[in-house]
């Protein structure tokens, strides 16, 4: 996937805010795993997930985490019938295949490697009308999932993204995935988007992303993403780093991940140190990007929580500029819940 | 008569008699993509070429704008202040960044023409 198509990165995002994009995500990990007893307890370890509430056609998001409860990788994991047996579909990060797949190795059985499917992503407010002729596509909430056809091959269809908004992702065999998205692309209401863009609709719609505001060193809580967490698996010791979890939950957090505002006119970029008022490093900009939605340049950043009330400044070209902090997500998400 | 010039730095430069105006080439906006600021030059600055100016801020990265020839600042575009996507839309006209006071009349010779320019284009490509 390119950065962007001819139009532009502002143009595709709002593009997906006003109608619908299309992203191809096939660079993107794909696994099947059977949900026998003993992947079930292989997965336990590295997954903060209590996988006797993991329900059928439900997607989750989570983690594999190492044995400080560091993110190896942020994934997205469901539960599904794919010709009729029962499997754990995972999607996990390009970025991180190599590790994961090592993980998947030398610890799990009988798994399928997606490698021939295509993930195609509809985002946006019309992705619904867009993608009806899958019919399966009616019958799915937000985070839910279903397997359905589409010439006579067998696809994954989940509600899912990476925008804020409504949409869907598809995973679909690679040898029928050029004839699914021309009879998408047909449709007026969707045009084709690339990465700049998935990079700024992610920003403004808060999510996170893995080398960014993730990574082997920054646990789940210290990510604030600690609402993903089965807090049933924090007591248990075949969990990684499920003591820390666990001393993490009960005591302090020295940093906060919070969104952060230009209010000059300044681009804030990420690795960028974060300063108090006595110039002191207090944090540091995780991702940045310019929101066409909200007309300045935004960010993702930690920061230490006893300065979340305290004027923040960074270094640009020598002139020091205040920046504001703002709760995420920076625009409010349109997914659609229920079921 | 004004004449029009080119930079390895994608810069464009145009003369009319004594007063340089300089902006980025068609090919550099393409390149940076959605352009959101433009932080102008302070006007009295005395520069030389190839000193850095000013900063152009696109959603991919921050570039720095280099002056071809060396001068005094005597004005900028004010309209990018508020509108640095002009410079995506219109770069070698409207959206002119800053005007120089030329000191050494003879630099201009050492930029290229628009031939130049292209065939030069085409070397960076490979």
């Amino acid at each position: 996937m390119p950065i962007n198509y001819e139009k532009g990165i502002l143009n595709e995002h709002l593009q997906v805010r006003e109608s619908a994009g299309l992203f191809d995500v096939s660079h993107m990990g794909q696994i099947l795993i059977p949900a026998d007893e003993k992947n079930i307890i292989s997965l336990s370890k590295f997954i903060p997930l209590d996988f006797n509430k993991v329900n059928f056609n439900r997607c989750y998001y989570s983690f594999l985490l190492n044995n400080n409860a560091g993110i190896i990788d942020d994934l997205i994991i469901s539960k599904i019938q794919y010709q009729q047996k029962d499997f754990f579909y995972i999607v996990y990060n390009a970025s991180r295949k190599k590790n994961d797949e090592e993980i998947f190795i030398n610890h799990l059985n009988n798994y399928i490697l997606l490698t021939n499917n295509s993930l195609i992503a509809i985002q946006g407010p019309n992705s619904e009308k867009i993608i009806n002729f899958i019919t399966e596509s009616k019958n799915l909430f937000f985070m839910q999932t279903k397997t359905s056809n589409f010439l006579n091959k067998e696809i994954i269809i989940s509600r899912t993204g990476y925008t804020g908004e409504d949409g869907f992702e598809i995973s679909i065999p690679n040898d029928v995935s050029n004839q699914f998205i021309e009879i998408l692309l047909e449709n007026s209401l969707i045009k084709l988007c690339g990465l700049g863009a998935r990079d700024s609709l992610r920003i403004e719609a808060g999510l996170s992303l893995y080398g960014n505001e993730l990574n082997e060193k920054i646990t789940p809580i210290e990510a604030s993403l600690t609402w993903s967490l089965h807090k049933s698996r924090l007591n248990d010791e075949s969990l990684n780093g499920s003591k820390i979890l666990t001393n993490q939950l009960n005591g302090e957090i020295k940093n906060l991940k919070v969104g952060l505002k230009s209010i000059s006119r300044t681009m804030l970029r990420s690795n960028t140190k974060i300063y108090n008022i006595d110039k002191n490093q207090i944090g540091y900009i995780s991702s940045g990007t310019f929101s066409p939605i909200m007309g300045s340049s935004i960010g993702i950043g930690y920061i230490n929580k006893s300065e979340i009330n305290n004027k923040i400044y960074i270094l640009i070209r020598n002139n020091w500029e205040e920046l504001n902090i703002v709760s995420l997500p920076f625009i409010q998400n349109r997914y659609k819940r229920g079921g | 008569m004004s004449e029009k010039k080119y930079s390895k730095d994608h810069e464009w430069i145009e003369i009319d008699n004594d007063i340089a105006t300089i902006g980025i080439t068609n090919h550099a906006q393409e390149s940076l993509g959605d352009i959101v600021f433009v932080e102008l030059p302070t006007i009295g600055k005395q520069v030389s070429s190839n000193d850095e100016v000013c900063v152009i801020e696109s959603v991919k990265a921050a570039s720095d704008i280099y002056t071809p020839i060396d001068g005094e600042i005597i004005e900028v575009n004010e309209k990018l202040n508020d509108n640095g996507a002009l410079v995506n839309e219109d770069p070698e006209n409207t959206a002119w960044i800053f005007k120089l006071k030329i000191k050494e009349p003879s630099q201009f010779n050492d930029l290229m023409t628009l031939s130049e320019y292209q065939e030069f284009l085409k070397t960076e490509e490979k």
